[in-house]
């Protein structure tokens, strides 16, 4: 059953996913170990996706099929669902820009990682990062942009953390108009053309390879 | 006989018609005379001139002046007007569905769509069994706020009977909520009207100073499937569909479909333009497999690019993002008709697989233009007229428009490197 329950998810069957939900929880199977299932099949659908066998809409679907297992076992769990991460992002799309899809894509993937993101939004305001940082005290700061105009404020972000005396903080940087040249330009610690890399970079960062 | 008839062409009109045929060989991938520069200046060239975004939308007259000085020194074969939004009329009709400077984003940022469930995933039926109905009644009170009491109306079809224009009509019109609304059209009507005047102007003034400009790019269409998902799913709400009501998504797209397309073909028509650009947003590789591509993306597209080529229209689609697993399907299309602008993709696969069917346009980064230097941005040039130059369909612009951020010496080497290193 718990195999089964795997592979609904991993295959994106939204009914059956819930009803094996049903059928565990009935069968007193510990809520815990079901979101735990349901985490180890998140991994395989973020592994299909750098793998190009998924694309936005799996991820989509599959956010989506989570948060409905999610719903269910939320009145069993009392707290015991929380895993511990393995680091701490600060995330948002640079100020001026209201694009949400690659962000969405990157937060998606280093929580499937073991990531805790503090996702900020769209059109976030630099003192907004600085303010984050701050007192969520991370160590890690995701800048996102669409546009070209993306890149003043990711400049003006990273001298801002600068500023405030965040200098072991470490930024880096992607979406549509980011390149080496942007990177360089901007100041950030590195970039990344993929989801996957934003991982690659952070796993970098923390000293792990988990 | 009439004096103009037999009066010689002036040097302007033979720039003109020099620069026109030179676009339209690359196009039709006859070798030109020189690689053509067909630049899309939305705010470079303002920014040169130290108008805003804000200033563009608000003072379009001001904005006019400086891009067409601006753009005019560049000797470009084509240029663009500046980036449109009349930000009186925003402000009049309360529109939510853009958020734009000078009302709800600083001073020099972009206008941007604001994207959301205009259409909720439960509302397929009611849109496929009656679209103007939903559009009227649904859609335009939840994309303007002046426009919500259009949710008033009674459903349309019930607005058939032969008493409706001196009953329905004048009730509703004697609502005040209703009257107001209506002014506020009139209203808007007329701010529009005064904005276009301006742009016509400056299109006038580029094209007695010699140079062809692709408003064509404005008598727009869309693919059928961008505007289902960014008009009224949204990208979450489209990409969820897929999964979870396949048959319906495929519907709407169908639906709206030939409407595109006639509406395409009217605009061009009217307008007197030869080209219709096709702004493409969701059928980037990111978004969907060449499976989902290919099951919604691809039919409703393709036959978009067919019916215009049919009624002799250039469709210029501008491939945002990366298309280059889509390339094969792109292998289906008749050569020399189409004028493809890239943002993304890997040059030497793209000249393998449609090099001789699309004419390539765009792709200079963005980042090279600004942050790169003068001699980065020589060499991409040479790099995309060596990859591309011996078809003929190549033409230069930046990959997304020419950045407003970009260096002037960068769009200058750009520029220059063409007329070194472009001639045939």
């Amino acid at each position: 059953m718990t195999e089964e329950l795997f592979s609904a998810i991993s295959n994106l069957s939204k009914g059956e996913s819930l009803s094996i939900t049903d059928e565990l929880l009935q069968n007193n199977m510990k809520p815990v170990d079901i979101l735990n299932i349901a985490r180890d099949a998140m991994h395989t659908i973020g592994e299909r996706f750098e793998s190009g066998e998924y694309f936005l809409p799996e991820l989509i679907v599959s956010g989506d099929i989570l948060s409905a297992v999610a719903d269910k076992l939320k009145p069993f769990l009392e707290g015991e669902g929380d895993t511990e991460k393995i680091g701490k992002i600060v995330f948002g799309t640079v100020a001026g820009d209201i694009h949400d899809i690659a962000k969405d894509i990157v937060v998606f993937m280093l929580e499937v990682h073991g990531f805790e993101v503090i996702d900020l939004g769209v059109d976030v305001q630099v003192k907004r990062f600085v303010d984050a940082v701050q007192e969520h005290q991370a160590k890690i700061v995701g800048l996102s942009g669409f546009l070209t105009l993306a890149i003043k404020p990711m400049r003006d972000t990273i001298f801002a953390l600068k500023q405030a005396g965040l200098i072991d903080v470490k930024v880096m940087i992607g979406g549509g108009p980011v390149d080496e040249l942007v990177c360089k330009d901007t100041g950030a610690d590195a970039w990344g053309p993929t989801a996957m890399d934003a991982v690659s970079i952070a796993r970098g960062w923390i000293g792990t390879t988990a | 006989m009439d004096n103009k008839e037999i009066a010689p062409l002036t040097q302007k009109e033979l720039d003109y018609q020099a620069r026109e045929k030179r676009v339209f060989d690359a196009i039709a991938l006859n070798t030109p005379d020189r690689v053509p520069l067909v630049c899309q200046d939305d705010y470079f060239t303002l920014e040169q001139a130290g108008i805003t975004a804000a200033q563009a939308y608000y003072e379009p007259e001001l904005a006019a002046k400086a891009h067409v000085e601006g753009v005019s020194k560049y000797n470009w074969d084509m240029v663009s007007l500046w980036a449109k939004f009349p930000g009186r009329v925003g402000n009049i009709l309360g529109m939510t569905a853009i958020k734009w400077a000078g009302h709800n984003l600083a001073n020099h940022h972009n206008y941007q769509f604001v994207e959301k469930e205009y259409m909720l995933a439960d509302e397929y039926d009611e849109f496929l069994q009656d679209p103007s109905d939903f559009t009227i009644r649904k859609l335009w009170p939840r994309m303007a706020t002046e426009l919500e009491p259009f949710a008033q109306f009674s459903p349309l079809r019930a607005m058939t009977h032969s008493y409706t224009p001196i009953e329905d009509l004048p009730y509703l019109a004697g609502k005040p909520e209703i009257r107001q609304m209506l002014e506020k059209i009139i209203e808007a009507g007329k701010e529009y009207n005064k904005f276009e005047d301006i742009r016509w102007k400056a299109t006038q003034a580029f094209i007695d100073r010699g140079f062809p400009v692709m408003n064509a790019l404005e008598a727009g269409a869309h693919a059928p499937f961008d505007w289902i998902c960014n008009y009224f799913r949204g990208m979450k709400g489209t990409m969820l569909d897929i999964y979870y009501q396949p048959d319906k998504l495929k519907a709407a797209i169908d639906l709206v479909t030939d409407p595109i397309i006639e509406n395409a073909i009217q605009l061009a028509t009217e307008l007197n333009e030869k080209v219709v650009g096709i702004p493409l947003h969701r059928g980037a590789d990111p978004f969907m497999s060449n499976e989902k591509f290919e099951e919604f993306y691809w039919p409703s597209f393709k036959k978009l690019l067919l019916r215009l080529i049919d009624a002799g229209i250039i469709p210029a689609p501008y491939f945002s993002g990366k298309f280059e697993n889509r390339l094969e399907f792109f292998q289906e299309l008749p050569p020399g008709k189409i004028w493809g602008h890239w943002d993304v993709i890997d040059l030497k696969k793209t000249r393998e697989m449609v090099g001789e069917i699309i004419c390539f346009s765009g792709n200079v980064p963005g980042s090279t233009l600004i942050s790169g230097t003068v001699e980065q941005t020589r060499d991409y040039v040479k790099l995309l007229i060596d990859t591309f130059g011996d078809t003929g369909g190549l033409m230069i612009d930046g990959a997304s428009a020419i950045p407003k951020e970009s260096k002037f010496e960068n769009v200058m080497a750009m520029t220059e490197t063409v007329f070194d290193y472009g001639v045939y």
